[in-house]
């Protein structure tokens, strides 16, 4: 894994289901960090150059949702990827992500999506 | 009018006329008695007159006699002479007894002075001239006697004169008392007559006053009474539920229009015929005949409550639920007379009852739906990535370790979908539920919730605690009183669940007297307002605006009641433990009671 890498950030509460997905990104060649809440999602967002995010819905405390807009309103550029197990999210969540997917889409989706949100060759949002 | 007043006026009326004819009746006897006094002198006239007739024929034997001597000188002829002497002396004296002293007596003295002037100065001295051998032709003589007989003579019909002259003064005023009487009949038949007919009069005119009276208050009454009638009658008639009327032996009287059209009977068929006819209920379960509230009534003295479960056959055969209650009609004694039932079509309520049943049990789906696919959900999304790392070469150990948790996210799913499906599997019987193995299945479906909601859930679940009931309803109960505690208890909040079990015990008036468990589900949440507490068991009631159905607490109560189970919910709005506990009681051995709402 070079430096060239792009860095995720996952925000999932599933954490299951968050260790898988590290795995399933850093073999895409990602490099990937993991918070299992809102708040340590947003701590991470900010004390790393992100370049995208994966970030849950569901979540205790803060959903999906309230984090994605606090990230908009620190570096409103950096694309986030709202993924949920609820099937329908009301439109002004859906709206504050960049794309927005359902859990059981399968790998290669999502691999798909989040290859089409960070140019391999550009890190212009760090 | 008093009675008693009437009765006298009554015997008045009686009386007046008898008491009236008898005074006219002593009064004519008096003017009769008068009259017939009257009558006695008019004989005692006739009398004399015959006695003074007697004497001038007495009188008249007496001269023949002497002419006779004075002619032939025969003494046989003096023969009348002799013998009217005895007879005319008794003639005098009764003539003389029966006249009173006065002008009559006089004149009667006057013809015995003549009459003896004649005999001693004429009679006497020519017999015995004759008698002499002498003759008694001597004119002058003769003449003094022919002038002594005629005074004889007068003085004898003066008394006859007198006597007829007082006859007929009798005689008119005999004619004078008749008259009398007459003028007095027709006047007193004619006071009498007025004087009944006023008094009569009257007292009829005062009766019939007061029987006008009488019959203006009676038609006040009756007025006011039919009033009173309409008002009950059309009361009766507005009534939207059916009321039937029955006399003491339970035969119909009267029924409403709402009760005519619920039996099929109208009220002219139904009359007079026995309330089990006309009213005619069975069992819903049993379908067997059911003892109307009629018919309870009449046996138990006392007003009966509504019984449940019933279906009314119509006259057509076709059937409604309804429930009825019945109440007696007392006398001033207190004796029943009559019976009052009242009944309503209860199919609606049934039906509208069993759909909110069902959209309440739907609702809870509806309440876990979302949960449990996001439980399913997240496992599967593991599932599928792992599946995909396992085919892009992954290395041994990394397999296995794949395949573990893929095998750890699928029995999650497996555990979610049977907790889920036994939330809604029915059971037509009662089965013995362990609540621990209930609970915890409970708790595992709403973990995502409580998450999402903040709220740490604790527990305190024996094993082995079982009582007997329908799972699937007693889930939907525990499901909505877990989710109102977390709900209520918010972000950071505590939910505790905690069951116990209740040992027998045998004081009476302790309500969880049987063996049974205790489940508790405690939040420490803004606890419930006294305002809400008194209406949370009501239908339709929620605090929780759109998003409840206000229906879960009426249906898990009435889950418990047919349990024979209790709920109560304790709150404390105020001070450091602060929050709800909902107490469920549940029998070891429950009688179902079905229906329990």
């Amino acid at each position: 894994m070079d430096n060239s890498s792009p860095l995720v950030l996952c925000v999932d509460d599933e954490t299951v289901g968050l260790r898988v997905r590290q795995m399933l990104l850093e073999r895409a060649g990602y490099k990937v960090l993991t918070a299992v809440d809102g708040y340590s999602g947003l701590e991470l967002f900010a004390a790393h150059p992100v370049d995208a995010v994966v970030l849950d819905y569901s979540m205790p405390g803060m959903h999906g949702g309230q984090v994605a807009e606090k990230m908009r309103q620190t570096k409103p550029k950096v694309p986030i990827l709202l993924l949920s197990a609820y099937l329908d999210l009301p439109p002004e969540v859906t709206s504050l992500a960049d794309v927005y997917m359902t859990k059981g889409e399968g790998a290669p989706a999502l691999l798909d999506k989040l290859g089409n949100l960070i140019p391999t060759s550009s890190h212009q949002n760090r | 009018m008093e009675f008693i007043l009437f009765k006298r006026t009554l015997r008045q009326v009686l009386l007046l006329p008898v008491v009236a004819c008898l005074v006219l009746a002593g009064i004519l006897v008096w003017q009769i008695s008068g009259a017939n006094a009257t009558v006695g002198l008019i004989e005692e006239s006739d009398l004399r007159i015959a006695h003074a007739t007697l004497i001038e024929k007495l009188v008249v034997d007496e001269e023949t006699g002497l002419r006779g001597y004075q002619t032939t000188s025969d003494p046989r002829f003096l023969q009348p002479y002799h013998d009217a002497e005895a007879p005319m002396q008794q003639a005098i004296a009764e003539l003389q007894s029966m006249t009173r002293p006065g002008q009559q007596q006089l004149l009667i003295n006057q013809f015995i002075q003549q009459h003896q002037s004649w005999h001693q100065t004429f009679a006497e001295p020519l017999i015995s001239t004759i008698a002499a051998g002498g003759h008694a032709t001597d004119v002058d003589l003769n003449l003094q006697g022919v002038d002594r007989m005629n005074a004889v003579r007068d003085s004898l019909k003066a008394i006859t004169s007198a006597a007829e002259k007082s006859r007929k003064d009798r005689i008119a005023l005999w004619r004078q008392q008749t008259r009398h009487i007459l003028f007095l009949l027709i006047g007193m038949a004619l006071a009498i007559g007025l004087l009944i007919g006023l008094f009569t009069r009257v007292r009829l005119q005062s009766a019939y006053a007061s029987f006008q009276h009488q019959l203006d208050l009676q038609r006040q009454r009756t007025q006011e009474l039919f009033e009173s009638e309409q008002h009950l009658r059309t009361t009766l008639a507005s009534i939207g539920d059916g009321v039937i009327v029955c006399d003491a032996e339970g035969h119909v009287q009267m029924m409403n229009l709402v009760a005519q059209d619920l039996t099929g009977w109208t009220e002219s068929e139904a009359q007079n015929r026995p309330l089990e006819e006309v009213f005619h209920i069975v069992s819903e379960l049993t379908r067997q005949p059911v003892e109307n509230s009629a018919v309870r009534v009449q046996r138990l003295k006392r007003v009966v409550g509504v019984s449940q479960h019933t279906i009314l056959l119509r006259k057509d055969g076709t059937e409604i639920s309804v429930d009825d209650s019945g109440a007696p009609i007392r006398d001033a004694a207190g004796e029943i007379t009559g019976i009052v039932m009242v009944f309503r079509d209860i199919t609606l309520e049934l039906k509208t009852r069993a759909a909110l049943l069902a959209n309440e049990k739907l609702a809870v789906a509806g309440r876990l739906a979302a949960t449990i696919a996001h439980e399913i959900h997240n496992p599967l999304d593991s599932v599928a990535n792992l599946l995909y790392l396992l085919q892009h070469e992954p290395k041994e150990e990394e397999s296995k370790q794949f395949l573990q948790m893929a095998h750890t996210e699928l029995a999650r799913v497996t555990q979610i979908s049977r907790a889920m499906l036994s939330l809604y599997r029915e059971s037509s019987a009662p089965v013995s539920v362990n609540l621990k193995e209930m609970l915890d299945d409970l708790l595992l479906l709403m973990q995502r919730r409580f998450q999402i909601l903040g709220v740490t859930v604790s527990t305190d679940l024996p094993p082995e605690i079982a009582v007997e009931g329908f799972p699937a309803e007693l889930r939907q109960v525990f499901t909505n009183l877990i989710i109102n505690a977390a709900e209520a208890a918010g972000q950071g909040g505590n939910v505790t669940v905690r069951v116990r079990p209740q040992p027998a015990v045998d004081t009476a008036s302790d309500q969880a007297a049987e063996a049974g468990a205790i489940v508790e589900i405690i939040d420490n949440g803004p606890g419930i307002s006294p305002e809400n507490r008194s209406r949370i068991f009501q239908p339709f009631f929620t605090t929780k605006g759109q998003s409840g159905t206000g229906l879960g607490l009426w249906v898990s109560q009435g889950i418990i009641r047919k349990h024979a189970g209790t709920i109560d919910l304790d709150s404390r709005t105020e001070g450091p433990d602060h929050g709800a506990t909902a107490r469920v009681f549940l029998t070891s051995k429950p009688v179902i009671h079905l229906g329990g709402n």
